[in-house]
């Protein structure tokens, strides 16, 4: 497999629930140590395209492929294996409220990965100074803040080692003082050259990181293209209203 | 002083034999009980279709049936059918089953609490449906479900008594007989209400050590 190659591709995802079409057939691909954002406003599609993307949502048609291989959802191992390959970040972070930072870090790799406890803390020790974190390893979700939970969650993410990582608009629960943080430990991972599909309504720092946004609206992709192009050239109206809608509210910096 | 010395000789060897059964079908009966609760509160939660009717029938009949009516089927209604068990095996199996109704209904509303994104987090970490329930679900659900249990054992080493109506002598079963004897209700019940208290005020304690014990960040609403 050369570079070229995409390392993610969906095909043709569609989702309904009851007779509300989320996803209408929506395609993509990414190639390894690609960074794409997928904006739009609420109820686009954003995170039910994600929870498809790792099958969290069974979507009704469509394909995923990773690595060239066709996933089967309906093989229990083969989609547990592909799950352990794909790293997820929710917005409203899911840390495992009975467990440590640490312990959050390593389960995953004592108890799907089967790796002996005290290598796996090791493993985990290391991704929590990633992010940051070594001096509150010991300390439970309920005693972190909201900055400190979504980076101990990507700490837990990239134990697994994931070839691509979902991230479902991970600065929008925090309080805005805490958005800096875990927006420089994304940072981090697109300089490190992780693969990334990320949903945000961040467009400064999608402008900044990402090599393509995506426009979604009623769960198709409206426009996709360089963020110089999607941002401020956009050939669609509705992007353009929804780029200077989300203009307005987060600020000047898109001038 | 008549009454001192019937109660040394008579009443306390007879009442300690008592209390040793008790004893005998509480806590059997609490251990199996709490964990085939765990189980059909996950049925009901996580089974599929077919498992959670079956699990939402088992409670509607052992919640609904009287337990003594429960008791009397095992004991006095399986021979009929061939099957013979022993006055302390019907009240273990009556009690076990009883009480494993009313846990999983603890167990399923503690289950229910837990949101949908812990679960979604570990699936998506590539967790098992069976590991994401024994390592995130269980172990939150758990702690939550914990005072509730506790209550029902509390009562179930009350409805312990029980089992003497099925002829396995136990504490009230003596009790009842020393008195029919004696005509020292009064005193014989008195007695043997106390050493009630005593259990129960022992299985409080037990129960609040183990809730103190599992407590931890997020999860101490449940100090006390």
């Amino acid at each position: 497999m050369t570079n070229r190659d995409p390392i993610l591709k969906i095909e043709n995802i569609s989702k309904k629930y009851g007779s509300k079409e989320i996803l209408r057939s929506i395609s993509l691909e990414i190639k390894k140590g690609e960074t794409k954002v997928l904006i739009g406003p609420s109820g686009a599609g954003k995170s039910t395209l994600l929870q498809c993307i790792n099958f969290l949502v069974m979507p009704d048609t469509g394909k995923v492929y990773l690595d060239g291989r066709c996933i089967n959802s309906r093989k229990k191992k083969e989609l547990y294996t592909y799950r352990q390959q794909v790293g997820m970040i929710f917005q409203d972070f899911n840390l495992f409220d009975h467990l440590t930072a640490l312990e959050n870090v390593s389960i995953g790799l004592i108890r799907v990965k089967k790796i002996k406890r005290s290598e796996a803390n090791e493993r985990a020790m290391q991704e929590l100074k990633r992010v940051g974190l070594e001096e509150h390893a010991n300390k439970y979700p309920a005693q972190l803040s909201g900055g400190q939970k979504q980076r101990v969650s990507i700490a837990r993410a990239l134990a697994m080692d994931p070839k691509v990582m979902l991230l479902d608009e991970p600065t929008s629960a925090l309080d805005p003082e805490l958005v800096g943080e875990v927006l420089n430990v994304i940072r981090n991972l697109v300089e490190s050259g992780m693969t990334m599909l990320m949903a945000t309504h961040q467009i400064n720092f999608a402008a900044a990181v990402a090599d393509e946004i995506i426009f979604m609206e009623n769960g198709t992709i409206i426009e996709h293209g360089p963020p110089q192009e999607i941002l401020f050239k956009p050939k669609n109206s509705r992007t353009k209203s929804f780029c200077s809608k989300i203009n307005e509210i987060y600020g000047d910096m898109l001038t | 002083m008549n009454e001192w010395i019937y109660i040394q000789n008579a009443v306390v060897p007879a009442l300690w034999k008592g209390l040793v059964v008790s004893i005998e079908l509480i806590v059997p009966s609490a251990i199996m009980g709490l964990l085939l609760g765990i189980v059909v509160g996950t049925l009901r939660v996580y089974g599929s279709v077919f498992l959670r009717l079956l699990s939402d029938g088992y409670v509607v009949l052992f919640r609904g049936v009287p337990l003594l009516v429960q008791l009397f089927t095992w004991y006095f209604g399986l021979p009929h059918i061939g099957i013979f068990l022993s006055p302390f095996s019907a009240s273990v199996l009556g009690f076990t089953l009883c009480s494993a109704a009313y846990h999983s209904e603890y167990v399923r509303g503690a289950l229910l609490s837990i949101k949908r994104g812990q679960i979604m987090a570990a699936q998506s970490l590539g967790f098992s449906t069976l590991d994401t329930l024994r390592y995130i679900v269980l172990p939150q659900a758990i702690r939550r479900a914990l005072p509730g249990c506790g209550n029902e054992i509390i009562y179930l080493i009350k409805y312990s008594s029980l089992a003497y109506m099925i002829t396995c002598i136990e504490l009230t079963g003596q009790a009842k007989a020393l008195a029919s004897q004696s005509f020292k209700y009064l005193e014989i019940f008195l007695i043997v209400g106390f050493i009630y208290l005593v259990l129960v005020s022992i299985a409080s304690w037990l129960l609040n050590k183990l809730e103190n014990a599992l407590v931890i960040p997020g999860f101490e609403l449940y100090k006390s």
